[in-house]
């Protein structure tokens, strides 16, 4: 077992490691390629940046400590002279008790580990700084040996790897592939037959560009791009815990998925998320954004001790800042100093200083009326509309107007509640606030008089529900306190802590009041070493299956070093450059030779790069859970194009259970247009997940999520292959088949074909769909009702002139389409 | 056993552990024969559920874990305290109290003594109230920990720190998932992790309590359901018979070699396997649900009745997973939050009458196991997120009905099989059942006790999410020794 385990970390390293650009001495070691990484696993759990769990007052992870003189007298490391350095003494040394590190920690460092130290030594140990936490440096582009072959600067850092490695990139995929897998990446969606067509009889040399263009001018674009926010923000509809009651703060969705489409800069967008309540003049809109950080969870069971979850939302918006914009896994600091990071724990409490001066608490509130997407103008109507309504109803209702009066007098008491005769037993004067209330209330639902104004109001308040929501925002008060906690416990209260950020960072001017949005200022200030990057690096881990930093939630020591750093930082400072333009910076990703490649793979290029770090090919991984879904529909022709709105609830199968102490988990299908919308508008319970998301490695979404793990389960082979919602999927495909797909059966199953996979099926292919419908329909020509069930539940009835029997084949073949390897798959 | 080539999704998620010698053996391990995405489809890609070989030497293979969701009443069940039904009536002491945060009930409470019968039973002299007459019958055959505390006393966050290791929903994964992650599953055509949930309502945890959190989501627990297909889309589409259903899986399977063949992608081949396992699971698990072949006897024994949504059908129904190999079954049984705010929450009838649907089948189900010579490598656990107070809950200490509050402090729990001692009781609580005197057990304790059993060392057991490695007992825990 271990040898195969060596090897593949023995691929991995000779995968990652990247010559220096400038020829340095063949034996030169370079601290942070060769030494950081030796440090940071064997060494500085015990001698790095955390004061708490330090040994021996050794620290090794800066170099001044480190060449300090130690207790004992020696010294770790003397520069120029391992012998003399106890540090290559301890790690070599034959004596249990001096062993390092311990031999109760597994792992005695291999002779060319310490090989490594010693000549580092000798060279004179020196240090530097991660490089995630120093200034990207825009470099030039390399020379490659194909001058020919990139298209863009992107291309000549990939090629000149490549060109090192001694390995050929692929041949461009062909047309149809590319199409479908860039409609996929922009818009989440599969093309349209029609805009495939229309692409293969494009011959103008810019064909390909205008099709980008039009992807990312799509409003499917924002729905994509959201669908992955999503995520990183932790939305729900629900507060989470226990009973996880409702929450309405879709409109922050919506806010985001026009955001995403306007391309608002991402500094903006950044400034508006975090802080836009603290911008001048904020507008409503900006307003909205701050939700980003409402979608905390709140614990609304009796007798919650709110501070405690207060306090864990306030961390949780530390955590997830500091992981959506920073890379770094920040929240290690918050019980103790990082030990392998220079984030020292009151740095961490220092930006919690921060977060920790908003008004919520453990609450729903504040929360901000405002109106659907684009219907500003008609909410401010409707309400005015809805106060009038609602004086004149009033106005009409009071017990101390005439009418009123004559209504007591006039009316039957003997058909009236006990209770309310009660009330009208006291003379007006003696009623309390309570019991004219109530007696309004009475009036209002009885009496004939005022049905007309009641239903007046009751109309104007409904019209204006039809354009008003509400949304959970942001909302800045003095700040409270900010303590040290000690071990991460709330009441454990150590140091009061002023606002600051890590100082390992860039740095904020001394005279900013340190609030969220000077904190935002400084997140994308071009001085940020991390921003710009870790951005980068998720778009392009959406597009290729993998960051070029493999654990984008990871940037520090103990993450994986970037397989192309170079590009990674060009990148960075691109998209700066551009002006934070996220759109130009897509279309520069898949305007490149690099994307364009088949993906197509060699045995021998799986043996040598099994996970396409070295982009020799083109991008093939399973898609994400919404867009299988969303796919399905389309090709169905069921997907609706409505954007926007309240979640709604499409097919699921009852579970007859309630939420602990709650209301039902079940919920009504959604009827019409809301049946089939896009996966993201689906309401989302964060206690029971919507159940085909999870199955296809959505997060359950209480806490932050910057990358899927992918999985293939038989779980995922029978939601598509039975949830109803792909059943229903497969009979709109099999009617859109007999409808658009002529008159012979080897038409119609190319038609199929080519609507769920966007190319024409081989002979080889085309012949086993002609035999399963042949076949299918033989058998369900014997059982005609079994053929009306397949081709009508739950979709509904068929159309007049249809023959259940050949609709029943073609939802069998239809089945089957939308369960291919390659329909699930971005190839 | 695994080709360099076979690993490349995995690595995608593990290279760290690969590259760190402390968990290597198991994180890689585990996660190489279920990630597997590889251009082998040997053995390792048909069963992704692959049995894996423990830290240590196993005493229990598979677990079953009766999750009383609400907290059942410890006083009125197993902790008897004559000294506290002496004093019924009178105030808590104030020293007792102080400073300590209950969920409804503020003030100085009056003490409530059990309104139940106790009595020793077995060789063991164990006490158990006559509430619960059936499981006193196997009290030899019992391990109770009674000086078992926890930190949360609210359900939600305590029975997430039950399930998950942590009091908060952080997306961390459950015990369960752990534990398949750790070992899989011995069985090729079941998920290694089932759960069932009885009593009308999700548990407090909602479906956390069975989530794979940040471990991939093959590992989270598939929930069986009372009504409609067991296993979610585990029926074909009505009018779609299983000779259609194995000719269409047929043409999927050939298009994906075409399409594998042709693009050269190892991950078809999985693909490919992992349809198999669901056509198998398809047969398999109504097979496995349906206890009517079960004899007469037996399912009188459970009080269990084909058909029926019960506590009971579902501890029949978990030993017969069992013996199928199926690494964890969850049962969650809702309805054990006996406040006294209302007649059924009433700690004396009612109680007795709550304890008849459950008392009964767990008696059955271990004696079931032990018969079949299973009980010795299945651990049966029963607990609920925390105890019950001394006093009468705040709310209703004037009420008609008798109900205590949430208690953290103390409460009493118990196992069976697994290699444990049989027929012995660990830890005390003092005179007033409010604070635990004798051994104290944590909640991370039971956690690490029970993978211990499983030969799983919890301070091994991690997964590295987000730059940490994390684990299931959090940075807590201890194995219970006194009790092994």
């Amino acid at each position: 077992m271990p040898l195969p385990i060596r090897i593949v970390a023995f691929l991995m390293l000779t995968l990652l490691s990247t010559a220096p650009a400038n020829a340095a001495p063949p034996d030169a070691v370079d601290f942070a390629r060769d030494v950081r990484p030796l440090l940071s696993k064997h060494c500085l759990q015990c001698h790095g940046p955390d004061a708490q769990a330090r040994k021996g007052d050794l620290r090794l992870d800066d170099r001044e400590p480190a060449l300090l003189e130690l207790p004992t007298g020696n010294r770790a490391i003397v520069p120029e002279h391992p012998a003399d350095s106890e540090l290559i003494d301890r790690i070599t040394s034959d004596d249990d008790s001096r062993l390092m590190p311990p031999p109760k920690f597994a792992g005695r460092l291999t002779s060319a580990e310490v090989e490594t130290l010693r000549r580092w030594i000798a060279q004179g140990a020196h240090y530097s700084k991660h490089w995630a936490y120093v200034k990207p440096v825009r470099v030039m582009p390399p020379a490659v040996s194909n001058p020919a072959w990139p298209a863009n600067e992107i291309d000549q850092f990939i090629l000149y790897r490549l060109d090192e490695e001694g390995i050929t990139p692929s041949p461009v995929a062909d047309r149809e592939t590319l199409l479908r897998r860039v409609t996929l990446d922009l818009t989440g969606l599969p093309p349209t037959l029609e805009e495939l067509r229309r692409f293969n009889a494009d011959t103008s040399p810019d064909a390909y560009e205008r099709v980008v263009d039009a992807l990312l001018g799509k409003a499917a674009y924002g729905e994509r791009w959201g669908a992955v926010w999503l995520d990183l923000a932790r939305y729900g509809d629900s507060q989470g815990y226990i009973h996880d009651p409702p929450r309405t703060i879709w409109r922050w969705r919506d806010w985001l998925i026009t955001a995403l489409n306007n391309n608002l800069p991402y500094d903006q967008f950044t400034l508006e998320m975090l802080a836009g309540d603290l911008l001048p003049g904020a507008t409503t809109d900006q307003r909205i954004a701050t939700g980003f950080h409402r979608n905390t969870t709140n614990n609304t069971e009796g007798g919650s001790n709110v501070e405690e979850y207060r306090h864990a939302s306030v961390v949780d918006r530390v955590n997830t800042t500091m992981q959506v914009w920073q890379g770094t896994t920040f929240g290690c600091a918050q019980c103790h100093s990082h030990k392998y990071d220079p984030f020292s724990q009151t740095e961490y409490y220092q930006v919690f200083a921060i977060f920790n001066a908003t008004e919520d608490n453990n609450s729903e509130a504040p929360t901000l009326d405002v109106a659907h997407v684009g219907r500003e103008e008609e909410r401010v109507t409707r309400a005015a509309r809805v106060a009038v309504a609602k004086a004149r109803l009033d106005e009409q209702t009071k017990f101390t107007d005439s009418q009123s009066a004559s209504w007591e007098q006039g009316v039957d008491r003997s058909k009236l509640a006990k209770e309310i005769v009660d009330i009208l037993d006291l003379s007006a004067d003696k009623r309390t606030k309570e019991q004219t209330d109530k007696l309004t209330a009475h009036h209002r639902t009885t009496s004939a008089d005022l049905s007309a104004r009641q239903a007046e109001f009751q109309s104007a308040q409904s019209e204006l529900e039809r354009v008003a929501t509400t949304t959970l925002v942001m909302k800045e008060i003095p700040a409270r306190p900010t303590h040290v906690a000690i071990r991460g416990e709330f009441q454990t209260k150590g140091d009061v802590v002023q606002p600051g950020v890590p100082a390992i960072l860039n740095s904020v001017p001394s005279e900013t009041k340190l609030d969220r949005l000077a904190f935002a200022r400084w997140l994308v200030d071009p001085e940020n070493p991390l921003t710009a990057r870790v951005a980068v690096n998720r778009l392009w881990q959406e597009l290729f299956g993998v960051g070029l930093v493999e654990s984008a939630e990871e940037f520090g020591s103990q993450g994986s070093p970037p397989s192309h750093p170079e590009l990674l930082d060009w990148l960075a400072t691109e998209y700066i450059r551009l002006g934070w333009d996220t759109k130009q910076l897509l279309k520069k990703i898949v305007m490149s030779t690099t994307y364009w490649q088949s993906s197509r793979v060699t045995d021998e290029l799986q043996t040598r790069d099994p996970q396409n770090r070295l982009l020799a090919r083109g991008p093939r991984v399973r898609l994400p859970a919404e867009t299988v879904r969303d796919q399905a529909l389309a090709v169905a022709g069921l997907l609706s194009p409505k954007l926007y709105g309240p979640p709604v609830h499409p097919l699921q199968p009852k579970n007859g259970l309630s939420a602990a102490f709650g209301a039902s988990t079940d919920w009504e299908t959604s009827l019409g247009e809301d049946g089939h919308r896009r996966a993201l508008y689906t309401r989302w319970r964060r206690n029971l997940p919507y159940a085909s998301m999870i199955t296809f490695d959505a997060p359950e979404r209480s806490v932050c999520n910057l990358r899927r793990i992918r999985t293939n389960t038989p779980l995922q082979a029978l939601v598509t292959m039975n949830d109803p919602v792909y059943v229903e999927a497969a009979q709109g495909l099999g009617r859109r088949i007999l409808n658009e797909g002529g008159e012979t059966v080897e038409s119609r199953a190319t038609h199929g074909f080519q609507l769920a996979l966007s190319r024409s099926p081989s002979p080889d292919e085309l012949k086993r769909l002609v035999s399963l419908f042949v076949l299918s329909r033989a058998s369900l020509a014997r059982e005609p009702a079994k053929a009306v069930a397949l081709a009508t539940k739950p979709l509904g009835p068929l159309p007049a002139q249809v023959d259940p029997v050949d609709a029943a084949a073609w939802t069998v073949v239809g089945n089957v389409l939308l369960n291919l390897d390659e329909f699930l798959a971005k190839r | 056993m695994f080709k360099a080539n076979s690993l490349n999704h995995l690595a995608q998620v593990t290279r760290r552990h690969f590259l760190q010698d402390g968990s290597l053996g198991l994180g890689g391990l585990a996660l190489a024969s279920l990630l597997n995405d590889g251009a082998n489809a040997g053995p390792v890609a048909e069963v992704p559920f692959a049995p894996r070989q423990p830290h240590a030497t196993a005493k229990a293979k598979n677990v079953i874990f009766l999750s009383m969701s609400g907290g059942p009443s410890h006083l009125d069940l197993f902790d008897y305290k004559p000294e506290l039904v002496k004093r019924t009536g009178e105030e808590c002491p104030k020293s007792l109290t102080d400073g300590k945060p209950f969920a409804f009930t503020s003030g100085t409470p009056k003490l409530l003594g059990t309104p139940q019968k106790f009595q020793q039973f077995g060789n063991s002299g164990a006490w158990v109230s006559a509430a619960m007459p059936k499981v006193a019958e196997i009290a030899d055959d019992l391990t109770f920990i009674k000086s078992l505390s926890t930190d949360q006393f609210n359900h939600g966050p305590a029975e997430l720190l039950l399930l998950t290791g942590i009091p908060r929903t952080a997306g961390r994964p459950s015990i369960g998932s752990w534990v398949t992650y750790g070992l899989g599953s011995e069985n090729r055509d079941l998920p290694g992790f089932i759960v069932f949930v009885s009593g009308g309502a999700l548990p407090s945890s909602g479906k956390a309590g069975w989530g794979s959190g940040f471990l991939p989501s093959v590992y989270q627990g598939v929930q069986c359901r009372t009504g409609g297909d067991p296993v979610l889309y585990l029926s074909d589409p009505e009018g779609m018979d299983r000779a259609l259903r194995r000719l269409s899986l047929d043409v999927i399977n050939d298009l994906n070699r075409i399409q594998g063949a042709e693009l050269g992608n190892p991950e078809t081949a999985t693909r490919i396997a992992q349809y198999e396992m669901a056509f198998r699971m398809q047969t398999a698990v109504p097979e496995l649900m349906d206890i009517s072949n079960e004899p007469l006897h037996l399912l009188e024994d459970y009080g269990a009745q084909p058909g029926a949504a019960s506590f009971a059908n579902n501890c029949l129904l978990a030993r017969r997973l069992v013996e199928k190999g199926v690494r964890f079954v969850q049962l969650s049984d809702w309805g054990w939050d006996f406040h006294g705010t209302q007649a059924k929450e009433d700690i004396r009838e009612n109680l007795v009458e709550r304890c008849k649907l459950m008392d009964r089948p767990v008696a059955a189900l271990i004696r079931d196991l032990k018969q079949r010579g299973l009980l010795d490598e299945t651990l049966v656990v029963w607990m609920g997120e925390f105890g019950r107070t001394p006093f009468r809950e705040g709310r209703t200490a004037g009420g008609a009905h008798l109900g205590r509050d949430h208690h953290p402090l103390s409460n009493t729990m118990f196992m069976a099989g697994g290699g444990l001692k049989p027929g012995m009781t660990y830890g005390a609580t003092d005179e007033l059942g409010f604070n635990v005197t004798e051994n104290p057990v944590h909640v991370h304790d039971v956690q690490a006790t029970i993978l211990h059993l499983l030969g799983l060392d919890h301070l091994r057991l991690t997964y590295r999410f987000q730059g940490r490695d994390y684990r299931l007992t959090d940075v807590f825990g201890k194995v219970i020794e006194g009790i092994l």
